[in-house]
This record gives C-alpha cells, structure tokens and sequence, in this order.
C-alpha cells in the first residue's frame, strides 16, 4: 500500500463499531430489510439456506447410485418400455407429477413399496432391493429427487427448461397495469383535504377506529422543515406561519419549502442511499474518483428543477444516448458507474470482475428502479419472483459495453456560447485584416524587392537538402516539417533502414551533417522513437551523383571521420561506430541527450565536387540509415540532412540556409518574372514572412487561435459506451474494462458459458404479445460511439402503458410517502416482488402512482399531495384503545415520531449554532470540521464519515431502501465529548445574551426548537446556568458563566426533542 | 426453547411492559434488568430460531441462547496476516527436503509460468529453511521458530489441508473474515455477536486489534470486520493502535467530571419531561439511557485495556517489556482482559499491510518468518499459558490462521521468498471443544495443494459456530429477499478435531 494511505488509516475508525460497546439498554428499532422477515410472512414455499448444496449432493448420488439401481430395476415397467400403474419415474417431473412420492422419503409411496411395508411390493414378482440401496433412494427422496438427466434417452425434462413467465405470473399485485382507482366514499367526510384522507380513513373506518386531529402549527412547520429541508425550522419561520390567518397558510408554507434549494440536498441525499452512490473505488486500493461528484449534483438539481421522475429515470440509465448534449443527462449516467469495484486484480480474475461489475449494475437497476432483486437470479431462476435467470443476463447485456470515463463536459453552454461567439468574432477580423496585407501590399513590395535578390545571400555554412524521396524497408513514413525536416509519423516498425533521396544546388560538398530533432509528438520528446526517447544509428552510407546527368553512377562517398553534438557513450553507441563495419552499433543520444536536439557531422574523405560538370545544377544524393538495433523503436524521430561546403566544420544545430524548395522558388521567379506561376507565389509567401508588419499580424492571429475560445470545461465522471476508459489499478496488467458479449452463465460461473445474451426485457413486466420493437432505439448509425441498447431499456423501464413504467411509478411513490411517513405503504421499498411486504394501501398507491404519471411525472407535486393531506397533519397523540386495533399504526390513525438521519441531525446542530455553510453543489471534503451540510461529505468507501456511520449511514455498497435508526451509546458519546459537537455548542453558545439566565434560557430555547421554555424547564436550566456557573468559577477557569451556557447549549442539543421529528 | 419462541415471538411491547410492570417510562430499561437478570421471562429469545430481529428490538447484544450446549463461549483468532507460509511452520514436509532445487514442473507438468502474482519469478522447489524438531507428547513436528508454542501442541489441533478462493491478498482476507472473497458482508465475528449477543454490559461484544507498529492495517481494512447487511451494532470495534483507542471516550478538557455530570442530570430531567408526552416512543427511552451507559463507559473501557494494572509475572508470561514481542504481548494481554469481562469476539492481526509489513514474504521468507513468529511466539504461547490457569481455556476457543499459505517454490530474488498459495494453507485451534495434539487433512507431499480432507473455509467457519453451540445451516439472515448464512450454502463441521 501507498505511503498517503496510512494517512487515512487514522480516521479510518468508524463510530458504529463502536456500536457494540452499548450491551445493556441499546433499543434498535429495525427498520432494515429483516423487518419482513418471516415469522409471519407466508411466503411461498421456503426455499432452505443449503438448498444449492442438497441439489448438489442429491443429483451426484444419483448420478453414481440411483440411476443405476432405478434403470436395473425399475425403468422397465415405469416410464421405459411402458407405463404401469401410471407411474414413470424416467424423469424427474413426472416422478415428481406421479404422487408416488413426497418430500421426503417417509412420506413417500414409493419407500414403502420398495421396503415391502406396503403393497404390492416392487419390484413386483421380484426380490427385494438390497437394503443399501432402499436407503440409497431414502437419502436420494429426502435431498429432492435429483435427477442430472431423464433416464430414457430424448426425454426432455420441462422443468429443467428456462422458467415459463406466464400471465399468472404477472397477476401479481406489482406487476399489474395500474388501472384507474375510485375514491372511495367515506363517513367522516369532514376530516379529509385530498383524496388521499379518504383512501386512509377509509381503512381506518374498516377497522372501527378515527385517525388524529390536526397537530399544533408550530409542531407541523417543524416537521414539515425537517422532511422537506433536512433542517429546523427557524423561530421566525414558526412564528409568522402562527401568526398567519390566511386559509392558505399551509399550501404557502409547503410551497415555500418545495421551493427552497436545500430541498434538492435532502432528497439527493436519499437517492444516493439508492444509488449507493459512493467517490471511491472500494476494495484494497479504494482509489477516489475525484469526478463523480458531478452525480450529486446532478441529483440536487434534477430535484430542485422537479425533473420529470420518468426522465430521472431514463438519464441516470442512458443520459449519454438519449440526451446526449445536456451536460445534466450526462452527469445522471454516473448512477451506472456508482458501484464499488476491486481495482487490484490479476488475470484469472478479470472476467469475473467484469460480470461483478455487470452484476453490480443490474442488481441496482433492478432495485431502485423496480423494487425488484433481479440480482437473485444471477446463479439460477429467481427462487420467488417469476424472473428467469435468462432475463437477469439479457439486462446484463444492455450493459455489455458500458464503462466509466472520465470527459470534458460544457458543463454552461450558454456562457462558452458566448465565449466561442466573441472568440470567432475576432479571428474572422484578424484573419481579414492579415489577408487584406497580404493582398494589397505584399505583392507590390515583393515585386520591388526581387529584382536585387541575390542567391548566394541565403547560402550559409549549410545547404539543407532537398529532400525528393524517402523509403523506409518496415513502412516507416514521414512528413515535411516545412523547415527541410521530416518527422516520423504512424507505427514504429522495431527496426529498420531508410533509403533517402536527396538534391542539393552548390557544387562543393565535404562534409554530411545529419540533425536529429525533437518534436512534441515523439517519446520523451525524442528525438528518437524509442519508449524513452532515444534512437541508435547503426550504419550510415552516403553516395553522390550530379544532378542532371543521368548517364553518370552514383558514387560512394567514404566517411573519414564523425563528430556529434552528445553521444550516449564512446564505445558500441558513439557516432564513430556509425562509420565503422558494424551494422548495429553506431550513435545513440541517451545519458543526457534526449528531449535536445542533436546533430552529427560526417566528414567526406574527399569532397564532392561537380564544377566540372557545368551542366549539373548541384548534386544528387543518395544516404541509407541503418536502424537496426535489437532494442526495439530505436527509430529516428525527426531529421533534417544537410551537407557542408567547407572544411571542418563543428556539429552544430541550424544555422542551416533557406529552405532548398524557397530557394528555388526564388530563383525562378526571378528568372522568369511570372506572376501567376506556383514559384512566384510561393517566393512571394516567404518573402510576405520575412516583413515586421506582416508578422505583427501574423503573430497576433496565431496568438488568438492559439489561445482558442477558452470555454470552461468540467471533467465528469460519466458511464458510456465508446469512450475512453477511466484507468486504474488493474490497467496495468492489461484489464480490458468489457468484454464485447455478455454470455448466460450457469451458476453465474465464467468457466460455464452458454449462448450469447441478447439485450431484452424482465417478461414479468411485459405483456404477453407485445412487441418488444416498441421500445427499441435504433443506433442512428452504424458506427454510433454507443449501442442505444440502455435507451431501449430506459423506454421499456418508463413506459406506463406497456412497459415497466407502472411498477416505476408505485416504488417512486412509495419511496416519497416512506420518507414523509417514516414508513412506506409497502414497509420493503427496495422489494416488490413476491417476498416483499404487501401494501398496506394498495389502491392508494395505485391512485397515487396514477397520479403521478397523469401530471407528468412530478414529484413535487406528490410532496404537496402528501403534505397537504390530514393525514400528514395529524398530532403525534398515541392512544392505547386504537393501539390495541394497530400497534404499529399502519393505518396511519397518528403521526409517527421519528429519529432524524445522520445527516439532519449533524446539519441541525450546525444550523442551530449558526455555523452553517449554506454553499451548494462542488466537490465534497473527508474534513470533519467543514460547516457545509452533510451532504457534501466526500464518500470514500474505505473511510466513511465517522459521525455519518454512527447514526446508521449506509456503507454505500449496496442499494439501501430504508436505513436502520439505531440508539446507541457512541452516540451519546458523540454528543458528550466529540469536538465537534463542543465546538457547534461554543458556537451556538456565543449568540446568547449574557447577562440574564433567563434571557439566555430564552434564546437558546427560541433557537434550538423556536419555542419558549416552559416554567418547569426554565427552572431547572436557570438552576443549572448557576451552578455550572459557580462551578466553573471556582475552577478559575475564565468565565464561569460562558461555560456555562456551552454546557447549556450542549445539553439543549443533546436532547430528545432536538433529534426526533414530532 | 423452540416451543417457547413461538410463544415469545408474540409478545408486544406493551405486554412486555405489563408484565415486568414497570410502566411506558422504564421501556428503556427492559434490555438492561433482562442483562441484570431481573426479568424473568419474555425477553430471552433466539436469533437462531428465527432470523426476525424485531423481537430484539429492545436490545440487539441481549445474550442468546445456543443451537446446543457450547464447548466454547468465546473466540480469540490471532489472524496470521498476509498468508504465512505453512510449509515452514505447522505444516513439516520432510519430501520437500528431497524435491530441493528441482522444478515444480516435475512435480505437477501443469505448473504455468508465474506463481500465480509474480511473473518471471518462478525459482525452483525450495525446503524449509527451518530446523524442526518433535515437541509435546503428540510429537508434533515445530520449527525452530515456535519456541514457546512448540509447548503448547498438545492443546493444539492442525489442520493442514486448507484451501481457499483468491490468491489475492483482500479478496483472501474477505473470504476468511465473511467466507466470501468480496466486499460487503457480514465477517465470523459479527455472525457470533448476531447469534449469541454479548456477554458484556460495558464493552464491546467483538473487539479488533491491529498492527500498533505502523505497518498499517491488513488490506482492505474495515471491511474485514464490518458487519456487512448485518446491523451495525455487530461491527468489530477497532481499538485504535495509536491515540484514543476509542473515539469520544475521553471527556472535552474544559469539561470536568462533576460538570459532565451535572449536564447528564439535566438533560435527563429535560428528556423525562419531553418523554412525558410520548409515552409510547419506547426508543426516546432508551436513549435516554444511553446517555447514562456513555458515562459508565468512560470508565469501563479504560479499565479492560489497562494492563499496567497487571502482576509483573503475568506481564512477564506474555512477554511485555521484550523489545522483540513487547506490542504483540500488550495486546494478547488486551485480548485475555477483554474476553474476562464478557467481550464475545477477539481478533488480533499480526502484522500490518503487505510485503516486509507482514507475513508476506515474498522477499526472504526465512528472515520475514523469523521476524513475524519472533513478535507472536511468546505472546500466544503465554495466552494459552494464562487462559489455561485461570480455567479459561477449556471454553476459550484460541485460532492461529491468516488467509492463505505460500507456494513451496522460491520466489526468486537477492533472498528466496515464497509467493501466495491459495491451494493450501494451514492453521491451528486450542482450547473450548477442541481435541489437543492432533493433525487433521494432508497436503501433497510437497505443501503444494491441500490433498486428504480437505477443509475449506466455509468447513472452518462452521467447525467455529459449532463449536460456540451454533448450527451454521440455521444461522441465517434475510436480507434482500435470501436468507444468508456465513457458509453459504456449504459448509462441514470438522468432526475429528472435536473433544
């Protein structure tokens, strides 16, 4: 592990472990999936804990027993030559089906037959089984009855065939079509706002009991701050709600909330529960992924804006497909990607990490948006729900080809709109005004400059040759720099050798000057190609010819001797061995040269000279470099080759003449005067770049586009198909992120491929006969970056009439109700399957769900339903006789008081100390002492937030429904001695008045809970000021008083009242 | 007991309340007198017989009855940490000795080009670097290594034919700790706290030490003792190795001890007051009261980990004020004050991360393992001494295992190391239920592959419960629709190292 990694061990503790300390008086109040659990539940039939295990063992006795004994003695009579007594045992169904035997083998026909204790003994006319093998079939009967196969040839086994969803099956409550609900009629009509009070009460009339009249306003802006806000509701908030006499006063108070940005951050905060959103890759290395906060973001607006919840839905799965230019939907796809990964990995597991992850994917899907654990039938059939293990893989498949990526997001378009406007505004005006020169004045001034041209001004030291051909043995390619160089572009061959072609004007050559120059594009700069930026010349061989003869051989020119700017060594990688008879060793430029520039000077033995040959307008070259080193790429990057006229020159870099092609540009305009000819224009260009005014303007130009329209970019993390991966830990080892087919697995086992899974659909949750085409989304193209196969999904999974979407709308719904509630009108909001909780308001839901979707998919609009109801406003006033009825008020007769989450009550005790930081959206923090609220802790799996995990955080590995609400002793140690909670209390402390108890009592009160401190309470806590106040005194310890009141503060928020919505 | 659930499983809160006859205000308090044992009846229930904690609710930890009787009340696993080799401890294998030098590839033709982490380190089949020698009067075979422990083998059982899932260092270390190599679920520790409750009012039910001498902690830390789906009140509680060994235990400097008390008392007025209004909020009681059990904890928690307060020759049987095994020795002497006051689970790791850090002698195995055995040997040694006068041992169940063993082949480098092998590995049970001085399973002659009675994980995790009187087939969980147990769906109670 990393050095920085021990740095975090130290707040690595978590305070719920701490959780055990409490033995003696904890009080769990289970609100987690258990809760359904069973004593009770009449599930279908129970399927055991080591069910696997007993097919197991039952189908090998089988295998290496039973049949044996069964085909010898049995089969004949019993299902292979014929049928008696209608009883065929030659596969497992209808042995099942023949009622011979039942569950185990003391209940079973068939035991008694074949042990004689019945008649007629079988076999018949026969002996008796050998004893061990009657108990073969007893422990064969007692593990199920395994079969591996039928025993008749052909027979096929219906049972072991895929699991058949038939409409039976989609009977069930969840997966019906929602159909219109009636509200039904009640008698104490008078008690209800909305439909829902008659739904509710309706119930409640049943079952012979009335539900609570209206709680006292001051209680019910409370709650209503805490469920809508996460936060308390100031004393100012309370007191002009009291004082407000308008019939509305409540619509505006729910209104104002729903309107308030905080409330994007409190209900973000319960889908990331869902979501089990996390910014850490988990397992042993749990790196961050410091961009997925962008998801969170993206959930507090979408909430904030009232995001249509059908379009939630479709971007959290495909916002990449199907809004593809909306940075929102972008950041939604981070739902995807969400889940913990093991980023340390070796080969053999890859691919089971891969379909880890897929599974990861489904199960969630499956969850938050179905209320369906789809994951169960990764292995096998689903044991309860009618979800076949086809169907897990064929969504599995959608997600074939889904990773994370890391992308530039516009994250305001309409801002870098603008930026891209006002930067295209003046390019265009820089681009005319350099045109406008080029074209009014260049010409005139070039035309008067030519004429005193002289061609031996732009000869120096060095003619650069010209260049006419370049052929390389492994395919290497290259293009002009524009300056006499040429760069290696495309793969680079492991080896080898360059033939080039080459002309130069002068007619005095005596030594070759080869440089060999960096660019961006090379390793390390290069100049060579190789990994580290080094390349290694084995040969060089120059010959010479004059130019315009074609009769004359080329002659090899002898290399006397070489000098270079760096060499790696003076041995095998000098620029000697380049010259010597080796074809391997020769110049290298590590040890101190990469990253530079470099040339060598090849001295001629004797120099080329062409003057006796007036008609040769210079010299043609031919040079060979041979790359042939046994460590791989050590190619030549950029070069440029130039020859010398005169004697012992140094090896130097530049200081090379005008570009050969320039050269003779001018030359020939000169000589011609044509205007329109391509050397005219081409010598005038390069004339236009030689003036200050044009480069003035040239420069300005190359500056603006340079410098581009500098729109703000955002890096997100998103998930998408075709996009470059976000690498990790595993990449080095060669992890390949996906694998281009999700295969049916059996036993969800990588080694036991079968076919290829297609993308498709739950059939539970599709109609027989519908064609599934309704929802497919066709790639626009057929080389689209993504597969639109999640957007096919997303339709399917939205789609109310056909689809999924009716099932969508019930678990959203019962999710909000659950929060507003406490409980949900199913209690198992992340299952709706058939071991899930029933509703207990079923056509509530349904009106509700129906509702929803009739008014666009709005949650807000669900909230003021909900708040606005009698049923919301209800007094918390238990009652023993309605107790006896519903203990445990699930038909909502009163409003059940409730602990907040983690999050509110760290945000409240901020909030009531005036600390908190009210700033939104950004990044989150590890940092404990950060004001912000809650929400904006930085989640990393390895290092949960430890005051978040002692009031029962989630470790946002799976998706969590409902959080438990546990009552445990670290949390009153939190609220005794942690620094935090001393320094909220200091805080808090510090707004008080002074002088008088009882105004300081006052004002805490007014602040903590927006209520004034009954006599009773003002007297214990002014008895306490005093003596805390002596005490500390006598302590000499500063100011009594001020500690006093921290101690104050401290106990006021510590108190039941201050954690428990009323 | 199971006819008697049913019936407890009926019972409301307000019938509870009737019965103990304390009224709505004392709710709180029922976990606490059934604790004290001052209720008679109704409270008792049993995780095992029904997997529905709402029965509970009033107190997650209350201790619970057994499957049937237990051998063993209570765990300490000393986790071996970063797979130590059993070919050079517990696991003689006196052929290796002929196979020295020779390739593996002899051996097993199927043998693939790396150790299975490190390619191109394949080195050749490599003895034990270690002297071994008979101790005890089951004459097993020690290394030199073991000086103290060779002493205790006649308590021991072995079992030497271990296999497990990854070759991987957290994906082991999950798999030993949840026995699934994944994670996210519910480790041994939190399993037994689930089944049985605690025995302690004061202190955690399951408690975890780590390295104290900076090497870090195991890999993928937290998760090895998280309570996965499981709820939070059966975490491990990790004893800091530095610092506050638990957090907020210690008072606010400013704050004196009769300040904190006063505040106590007021905010217990205060929340009595409130309380008066929501009689029926069982919960506002118990917090109320646990406000109260924190008080008490500042002090009980410091007093289990002082061992200063120790008999210097107890400090001196552990080793304390050795340089060498000073840290290990403090924390074994942790472990028996903790399990004395009625904490159930106890895991100490020795060693910290990977490489030279722990166990995980990749690089000079015989250095690493002289190292790492030199920091245990005496500490363990003198808990089993310890545990055993004070009459503890026979329902002390002590384990020594880590998460995989190490290949019999050299890891090639300037000093031989051994790579992981997942194929086999060995560990070691004393005390409550186990039957002393035995060997169970083999290996292949060479400690390769586990080869005769091959015991996996989930057979080790169900010889545990059996052993604390739990079925592991009926110890269960619904979480998300399944019933999880710790076994998964397999899972055999090694019979023959039973007493």
């Amino acid at each position: 592990m990393k050095a920085d990694a021990i740095s975090c061990l130290k707040n690595r503790w978590r305070w719920i472990n701490f959780s055990v300390l409490l033995c003696a008086t904890a009080c769990l109040k289970i609100h987690a999936d258990e809760r359904q659990a069973p004593a009770t539940t009449s599930s279908p039939k129970a399927i055991s804990a080591d069910h696997a295990e007993r097919v197991k063992q039952g189908t090998d006795l089988f295998r290496n027993d039973v049949r044996k004994i069964l085909v010898t003695h049995c089969l004949d009579c019993h299902g292979g030559k014929s049928v008696k007594a209608d009883f065929d045992l030659s596969t497992h169904e209808a042995l099942l089906g023949s009622g011979y035997v039942g569950d185990t083998a003391d209940d079973s026909q068939l035991v008694q037959l074949i042990s004689h204790v019945a008649e007629p003994h079988m076999p018949l006319k026969a002996d008796k089984l050998p004893a061990e093998a009657i108990e073969s079939i007893r422990r064969w009967i007692n593990l199920g009855a395994q079969y591996d196969k039928p025993l008749v040839d052909g027979k096929v086994e219906r049972s072991k065939a895929a699991m058949q969803v038939t409409n039976d099956d989609r009977r069930f409550w969840s997966f019906q079509k929602l159909k219109a609900v009636a509200v039904p009629n009640v008698d104490h009509v008078e008690w209800c706002r909305t439909p829902i009070d008659r739904f509710v009460l309706d119930k409640q009339e049943t079952a012979g009991i009335l539900p609570n009249s209206v709680a006292d306003k001051r209680t019910l802006i409370r709650r209503a701050t805490f469920d809508v806000l996460g936060l308390p509701a100031t004393d100012a908030e309370v007191q002009q709600f009291t004082m407000d006499k308008d019939s509305s006063a409540w619509e505006n108070v729910v209104d104002r909330l729903l309107q308030s940005p905080h409330y994007g951050e409190r209900w973000a905060r319960h889908w990331m529960d869902v979501a089990r959103f996390a910014e850490s890759h988990g397992y042993e290395q749990d790196y961050d992924r410091p961009h997925a906060y962008h998801y969170r973001d993206f959930l507090i607006k979408a909430f904030n804006s009232d995001l249509p919840f059908d379009q939630f839905v479709q971007w959290q799965l495909a916002g990449d497909e199907v809004a593809p230019n909306n940075p929102l939907a972008m950041m939604a796809t981070g739902f995807l990607g969400a889940g913990a990964f093991p980023t340390q990995l070796t080969e053999a597991e890859f691919e089971s990490a891969r379909y880890d992850e897929l599974d990861d994917i489904v199960t969630t899907t499956g969850v938050a948006f179905l209320g369906l654990s789809v994951g169960c039938a990764r292995c096998h059939d689903h044991k309860f729900d009618p979800i076949p293990s086809l169907d897990y893989y064929r969504m599995a498949a959608t997600f074939t080809s889904t990773i994370r990526s890391e992308i530039e997001l516009d994250l305001d378009p309409e801002a870098n709109l603008q930026r891209q406007q006002t930067w295209a505004v003046r390019l265009s005006e820089l681009q005319t005004d350099l045109k406008a020169f080029e074209e009014t004045q260049v010409p005139k001034q070039f035309a008067a400059w030519l004429p005193g041209y002289n061609t031996s001004d732009v000869i120096s030291d060095w003619e650069t040759l010209n260049v006419l051909e370049i052929s390389a043995t492994n395919g290497s390619t290259f293009e002009s720099q524009g300056d006499g160089s040429w760069l290696a572009v495309g793969d680079t061959p492991n080896k080898d050798t360059l033939t080039i072609t080459a002309a130069s004007r002068g007619h005095i050559a005596k030594s070759l000057r080869l440089e060999v120059l960096t660019h961006d594009s090379l390793p390390q700069k290069g100049p060579g190609r190789a990994p580290n930026g080094n390349f290694a010349m084995g040969d060089i061989k120059v010959e010479a010819q004059p130019r315009g003869t074609t009769d004359a051989a080329s002659d090899s020119v002898k290399l006397a001797s070489a000098v270079a700017t760096h060499q790696q060594n003076t041995d095998s990688l000098s620029v000697a061995a380049s010259i010597d008879h080796d074809p391997v060793s020769g110049w290298a430029v590590d040890a101190g040269g990469i990253g530079k520039d470099q040339a060598a000077v090849f001295e001629f033995s004797k120099a080329v000279n062409t003057e006796q040959v007036p008609s040769a307008p210079g010299v043609r070259w031919t040079i060979t470099l041979a790359l042939q080193h046994p460590n791989p790429k050590h190619a030549i990057g950029r070069f440029r080759l130039s020859v010398g006229s005169k004697a012992d020159l140094p090896a130097s870099v530049g200081s090379t003449g005008t570009d050969p092609a320039i050269s003779a540009a001018l030359e020939q305009a000169k000589l011609t005067g044509n205007r329109s000819s391509v050397a005219w224009k081409c010598a005038e260009a390069w004339f236009a770049t030689s003036l200050p005014e044009w480069q003035a303007k040239h420069n300005a130009l190359s500056e603006h586009q340079a410098k581009g329209p500098q729109l703000q970019m955002a890096k997100v993390m998103v998930s998408s198909e075709g996009l470059p991966k976000m690498s990790h830990h595993a990449d080095g080892r060669g992890f390949p992120h996906f694998y281009p087919q999700t295969y049916v697995l059996t036993r969800g086992d990588v080694h036991q491929k079968q076919a290829v899974a297609t993308a498709g659909f739950l059939q539970v949750l599709t109609p027989d006969m519908t064609d599934v085409a309704t929802w497919h989304v066709a790639r626009p193209t057929e080389d689209s970056r993504t597969s639109f196969r999640r957007a096919t999904l997303a339709n399917w999974m939205t789609d109310a009439d056909k689809g999924a979407g009716s099932l969508v709308a019930r678990v959203i719904v019962n999710r909000v109700w659950q929060h507003h509630f406490g409980r949900g009108l199913v209690a198992s909001p992340n299952d709706f399957g058939v071991s899930g909780d029933r509703p207990t308001h079923p056509e509530l839901l349904d009106w509700l769900a129906n509702d929803l979707i009739e008014h666009g998919w709005q949650l807000k609009r669900l909230h003021r339903l909900i708040m606005t109801s009698s049923v919301y406003l209800q007094s918390a006033e238990h009652d023993e006789g309605r107790a006896d009825i519903d203990g445990e008020n699930r038909l909502l007769w009163r409003w059940t008081p409730r602990r907040l989450e983690a999050e509110a009550v760290r945000d409240s005790m901020l909030a009531v100390s005036g600390k908190l930081d009210r700033t939104m959206y950004g990044p989150g923090t590890l940092d404990l002492n950060m004001t912000r609220r809650s929400v904006y802790f930085f989640i990393k799996r390895s290092q949960l937030i430890p005051m978040m995990m002692l009031f029962d955080w989630p470790e946002q590995l799976v998706s969590i429904g409902q959080r438990s609400t546990t009552t445990i002793a670290p949390q009153a140690l939190m609220f005794m001695n942690s620094s935090q909670g001393r320094a909220y209390a200091t805080a808090f402390a510090a707004q008080l008045p002074i002088d008088s108890t009882e105004a300081g009592v006052t004002e805490a009160f007014r602040l903590a809970f927006a209520r004034l401190p009954s006599g009773q309470e003002m007297q214990l806590l002014s008895k306490f000021v005093e003596q805390q106040s002596e005490l500390y005194g006598q302590q000499g310890s500063g100011n009594g008083r001020t500690a006093a009141l921290v101690d104050l503060c401290q106990t006021l928020m510590s108190m039941n009242e201050f954690v428990y919505i009323e | 007991m199971a006819a008697n659930m049913t019936h407890q499983n009926s019972i409301t809160r307000r019938q509870l309340l009737s019965r103990t006859g304390c009224g709505f205000g004392m709710l709180g308090l029922a976990g606490l007198l059934q604790d004290e044992g001052l209720l008679e009846s109704g409270l008792q229930t049993s995780a095992m017989a029904d997997d529905n904690l709402a029965a509970r609710a009033l107190n997650p930890l209350a201790p619970q009855d057994s499957h049937f009787p237990a051998k063993a009340k209570r765990v300490i696993w000393v986790f071996v940490n970063g797979g130590p080799s059993h070919v050079d401890t517990w696991n003689y294998r006196p052929e290796l000795t002929k196979w020295n030098g020779k390739s593996i590839r002899e051996f097993d033709p199927e043998f693939k080009d790396t150790t299975g982490f490190f390619k191109n380190a394949v080195g050749n089949l490599m003895q034990s670097p270690f002297k071994f020698a008979p101790r005890g009067e089951c004459g097993k075979m020690v290394p030199e290594i073991f000086p103290h422990l060779g002493e205790h083998v006649d308590r021991m059982a072995f079992i030497l034919s271990g296999h497990t899932e990854s070759n991987n260092h957290s994906p082991a270390l999950f798999a030993m700790n949840t026995g699934l190599p994944r994670m996210g679920f519910p480790c041994v520790g939190s399993w037994v706290n689930y089944g049985l409750g605690s025995e302690s009012r004061n202190l955690p039910g399951f408690v975890v030490m780590s390295d104290p001498k900076g090497r870090g902690l195991p890999k993928g830390s937290a998760a090895n003792w998280s309570a996965g789906f499981l709820p939070g009140v059966y975490q491990g509680t990790w004893l800091k190795p530095t610092g506050e060994a638990i957090d907020n235990l210690v008072r606010p400097a400013s704050v004196s001890a009769v300040a904190q008390r006063n505040e106590l008392d007021l905010l217990k007025q205060l929340n009595n007051l409130h309380h008066e209004h929501y009689q029926a909020e069982g919960e506002l009681a118990a917090r109320i009261e646990s406000f109260e059990l924190a008080y008490r904890m500042q002090s009980s928690a410091p007093e289990a980990l002082d061992i200063a307060s120790e008999p210097k020759h107890i400090q001196d049987l552990y080793g304390i004020n050795d340089d060498r095994c000073d840290h290990f020795a403090k924390q074994c002497l942790v472990a028996r004050r903790m399990v004395e006051r009625g904490v159930r689970f106890v895991q100490i790791y020795s060693g910290g991360m990977e490489n030279q850090r722990s166990w995980d002698g990749h690089a000079d195995i015989e250095g690493n393992h002289r190292q790492f055995a030199g920091e245990t040997d005496r500490p363990v040694a003198g808990l089993l001494s310890d545990l055993a006068d004070r009459g503890m041992l026979e329902d002390t169940l002590v384990i020594w295992c880590g998460e995989f063993g190490r290949l019999p082949i050299a890891q090639t480098g300037a000093k031989p190391g051994r790579d992981h092998n997942p194929h086999c590995f060995c560990a070691w049970m004393a005390g409550g239920g186990i039957k002393g001085g035995v060997d169970y399973g083999a290996s292949d002659e060479i400690g390769y592959k586990a080869a005769d009675n091959k015991v996996h994980i989930n057979d080790l995790h169900a010889t545990i419960l059996h052993l604390l009187g739990m079925d592991h087939e009926r110890l269960t969980y619904k979480y998300n629709g399944r019933r999880f147990r710790l076994t998964d769906v397999a899972g055999h109670v090694i019979q023959d190292i039973l007493s």
